[in-house]
């Protein structure tokens, strides 16, 4: 009688693709468990995998890279349009991009904003409240963040937590950014239980958030994916996320593509926002002045070559909320006039003030941004000394 | 949740799976087999749960009725209002924009000024399939080819049985009640190596072939106006085989699910490019849509049992309706009519077709399907004329980025699709260096789905 030869189950695909399954969950978890700095290209990813919910970075960190690059340039995957740079990202026991040794030192503003009040491709020195810093002789706390969120609760807490020498908030806005809202019930509830939460704990939900939602198992096969789509073997499948314009000088500027398709979109100016952060503010007992940021694209749009027609006038956002926060009696200033005026001056000596590989400015950008803000609010000279100070001046 | 997802891979499948095993007995297992079709349903829209419950729900009080009441009258009034209302249902969510826009153009172009507004519509994924699977079961309820269930968890089962809710097979209850009856007795290692093998081949099938040629030519044919003679047809060839291997690897990988869970679902893809006419190729492709417009509108028509002129119309009217249940455009509909005419001619010049040689016969029905999917990839009748203008008139044009790929992966696919054995020939029993084979695609496959969204099914649109 012929015996049947059967074979073993181990060399079985029902059996040999289910362990695959499990190696490779096993691999991404264990991955999950190391340093994500390697496979960053910038800090922002890197400090903001384990933030604690509520901060901004995750506290106490120092993340140092020789070559970091622009989003745009990682977004869009365009190697050969990387400004390498040395980059240094310090952040404090909050989780604010400070050095650590802010907290015990008297401070003249919180600086409240988005990635461009934080700094991207920029080192500690080089962010927009070092500059103020270093020109207004006392101590601008770098209160940016990711989301860019500024709630007067958060803010005042936060000042509770500074030694403040005079009590002034400067509210910094881009254009393009998320319309700032009043947060709803549902979010300030969370947000007061998040703040009555221990540090210990929240740091430990932080990590636990980042070793969900992180994969460097998932950021590794995404570097080999673009190496790979890099328009020679692959179509560049991201290129989309990016619009590659030429400027007059024959140099390649970078601009992410919803902020040149939504260039002639008006947007909501959020007054309710803004007479709330003004009115919480002031009875507190706070200043509160406004910065607006004009975005990269209005800068350097009248410089781009071949650059089609759009159509209708672009939308001036900012100048309309400008005119909108004087009327309410917020002291403002609005950097695009200035911007576009230096951008056209350094252009013809072949500097920029924003990154040619990134959406945000670079430490040229920061310095005249800081300047110009020097200029129009001098802090007065016992900011860092006396407990209040007057009121700034509107221009 | 797409079966290439690693939330399906990681997730959903072994959990419903475990718990599938875990559980004893008909009614626990039909209960956790609905609630994971619901489950996996939700993850695209959870809304949308109640209407495929609602239709659930109608066609088994039909079947019921039918079960009960032996009064012709009475029977065909349980056959009409569920298919009128599940036909209403897929006719507002996939036809109502496309009707509207029709009055609306109709209207102006006599100088009227009708303004019928455009509704804000989504399309819930899977309509088109899962009321097919209940029109199926209440017209052989009616007909008595099968014996509708008076087991309403038995029958939510297997409308919502997730591996084949969202994008077929659309299998017929008849095909799996016997399954479905000895779900109880069903051993779980008995088909465990075949259906992992029937899952991982589809898996390649559509990350590693349909997904690599969509990568190269979705972005060349956005240029289409650029494309050369050579580069449109290599654009439609691929397009040809990304299609096959798309909705084949995902028809696979849903018989192999099938097979996991002691379900032996229907052959879906016959090897449709090996095909020696139009009609041939009809009944290898997407064999489930196509015996289903066979059956019951075809047939019902009076299929080719009349004259020649009618047989000529009934194919025309069965095949424009295939052409449209794939959307809600006109395309779509040229694409039908094309096949339908396609069919006709067929049947005029059968014998001396068939006295062709076989390669002969082959290369022409594949050349002839290449000008239908040209019509059926076009985003325009713009498109699809100078597509077709550039494929049969010498054009000069750009090159594009990854030729080079899409033919060596069009070589690749050929093969397999024109002279490999389909996954219903073969015997899913693997030498040891073939399953080395296997795994070592598979995890490039997965390393690969860590850094892309899976993309989805070009058949989920349908």
């Amino acid at each position: 009688m012929k015996t049947v030869k059967t074979r073993h189950p181990a060399w079985q695909l029902g059996f040999v693709i289910p362990c695959l399954l499990a190696v490779m969950f096993l691999v991404d978890v264990g991955l999950r468990l190391m340093s994500i700095d390697p496979l960053t290209f910038r800090a922002w990813e890197a400090l903001l995998r384990d933030r604690p919910p509520g901060a901004a970075f995750q506290p106490g960190r120092r993340y140092v890279n020789a070559r970091s690059y622009g989003d745009l340039a990682a977004l869009g995957n365009f190697p050969e349009l990387r400004q390498y740079r040395p980059e240094r990202f310090t952040t404090d026991a909050l989780g604010f991009r400070n050095a650590p040794e802010i907290l015990n030192q008297q401070v003249g503003a919180i600086l409240a904003g988005d990635s461009f009040v934080v700094g991207s491709g920029v080192s500690d020195d080089e962010t927009l409240s070092s500059r103020l810093s270093t020109l207004m002789g006392c101590v601008i706390y770098n209160a940016g963040s990711d989301a860019g969120r500024v709630v007067p609760d958060e803010i005042l807490a936060l000042a509770r937590r500074l030694t403040m020498g005079h009590r002034l908030v400067i509210r910094l806005y881009t254009e393009g950014a998320a319309v700032p809202a009043r947060p709803t019930r549902g979010e300030m509830l969370a947000a007061g239980l998040v703040a009555r939460t221990p540090a210990g704990v929240r740091a430990l939900a932080g990590r636990l958030r980042g070793l969900l939602t992180v994969s460097p198992l998932q950021s590794l096969s995404g570097h080999a994916w673009k190496a790979v789509a890099n328009d020679r073997i692959l179509p560049n499948r991201y290129a989309a996320n990016v619009v590659r314009a030429t400027l007059a000088n024959g140099d390649t500027m970078l601009f992410q593509a919803a902020q040149v398709n939504n260039f002639s979109r008006r947007r909501d100016l959020s007054l309710d926002y803004w007479k709330w952060l003004r009115d919480d503010l002031t009875q507190a007992r706070f200043d509160l002045v406004a910065i607006l940021v004009p975005s990269k694209y209005r800068v350097y749009r009248p410089f781009l070559v071949n650059q089609s027609p759009i159509g209708q006038p672009a939308a001036d956002d900012l100048g309309r909320l400008e005119r909108a926060l004087r009327a309410m009696g917020v002291p403002v200033l609005n950097l695009t006039p200035f911007l576009s005026a230096e951008a056209a001056r350094h252009l013809q000596r072949g500097e920029y003030l924003y990154w040619l590989d990134d959406n945000h400015w670079n430490a040229r950008g920061t310095a005249l941004a800081a300047a110009a803000i020097q200029a129009q609010w001098p802090l007065p000279e016992d900011a860092c000394s006396t407990s209040h100070s007057p009121a700034a001046r509107t221009p | 949740m797409l079966f290439n997802s690693l939330q399906f891979l990681y997730a959903f499948l072994p959990i419903t799976y475990l718990v599938f095993w875990r559980l004893t007995g008909k009614m626990p297992r039909y209960v956790w087999l609905a609630i994971s079709g619901y489950v996996f349903y939700s993850f695209w829209n959870y809304k949308f749960c109640a209407l495929m419950l609602f239709s659930t729900a109608v066609s088994y009080l039909a079947g019921r009725a039918l079960l009960q009441w032996q009064d012709p009258r009475r029977r065909r009034l349980c056959v009409i209002v569920p298919v009128t209302m599940d036909l209403a249902l897929l006719g507002f969510f996939k036809y109502g924009n496309f009707a509207v826009t029709n009055v609306n153009t109709v209207v102006s172009w006599v100088g009227g000024a009708s303004t019928l507004p455009i509704l804000n519509i989504v399309l819930p994924v899977g309509i088109s399939f899962y009321t097919f699977h209940t029109i199926t079961y209440i017209i052989d309820s009616y007909r008595g080819v099968i014996t509708p269930t008076r087991n309403f968890f038995k029958f939510a089962a297997y409308v919502s049985l997730f591996s084949q809710l969202v994008a077929g097979p659309i299998v017929r209850f008849r095909q799996i009640d016997q399954d479905f009856e000895n779900i109880d007795r069903a051993d779980r290692t008995a088909d465990l190596h075949t259906g992992w093998s029937f899952f991982v081949i589809g898996f390649l099938e559509k990350v590693l072939i349909a997904d690599t040629i969509a990568a190269v030519i979705d972005p060349a044919l956005v240029k289409y106006a650029e494309l050369s003679t050579v580069g449109a047809w290599l654009c439609v060839l691929g397009f040809a085989y990304q299609v096959y291997f798309d909705f084949a690897g995902y028809s696979d990988m849903a018989v192999g699910l099938g097979h996991m869970f002691g379900f032996r679902l229907p052959q879906n893809f016959n090897s449709p490019y090996k095909a020696t006419d139009i009609a041939d190729l009809w009944r290898r492709w997407h064999i489930s849509l196509s015996s289903f417009f066979r059956d019951y509108v075809y047939f019902s028509l009076g299929g080719s049992r009349v004259s020649r002129l009618l047989t000529a119309r009934n194919l025309m009217i069965t095949m424009m309706l295939v052409g449209l249940w794939h959307g809600a455009n006109w395309l779509y509909i040229v694409f039908g009519a094309y096949q339908g005419l396609l069919l006709i001619l067929h049947r005029m010049v059968r014998g001396k077709w068939e006295g062709l040689p076989q390669w002969t016969r082959r290369i022409a029905t594949f050349g002839l399907w290449l000008v239908g999917l040209a019509i059926f990839r076009a985003s325009g009748f713009g498109m699809a004329f100078a597509l077709l203008d550039k494929m049969f008139t010498w054009q000069a044009g750009a090159s594009f980025v990854g030729a080079g790929v899409l033919i060596v992966m069009l070589v690749i696919a050929a093969v397999i699709a024109h002279w490999a054995p389909n996954t219903f020939e073969m015997r899913h029993r693997w030498s040891p260096s073939w399953v080395a084979s296997f795994a070592v695609l598979f995890g490039i496959c997965l390393f690969v789905l860590y850094g892309s969204r899976p993309a989805p099914y070009i058949y989920f649109q349908f």
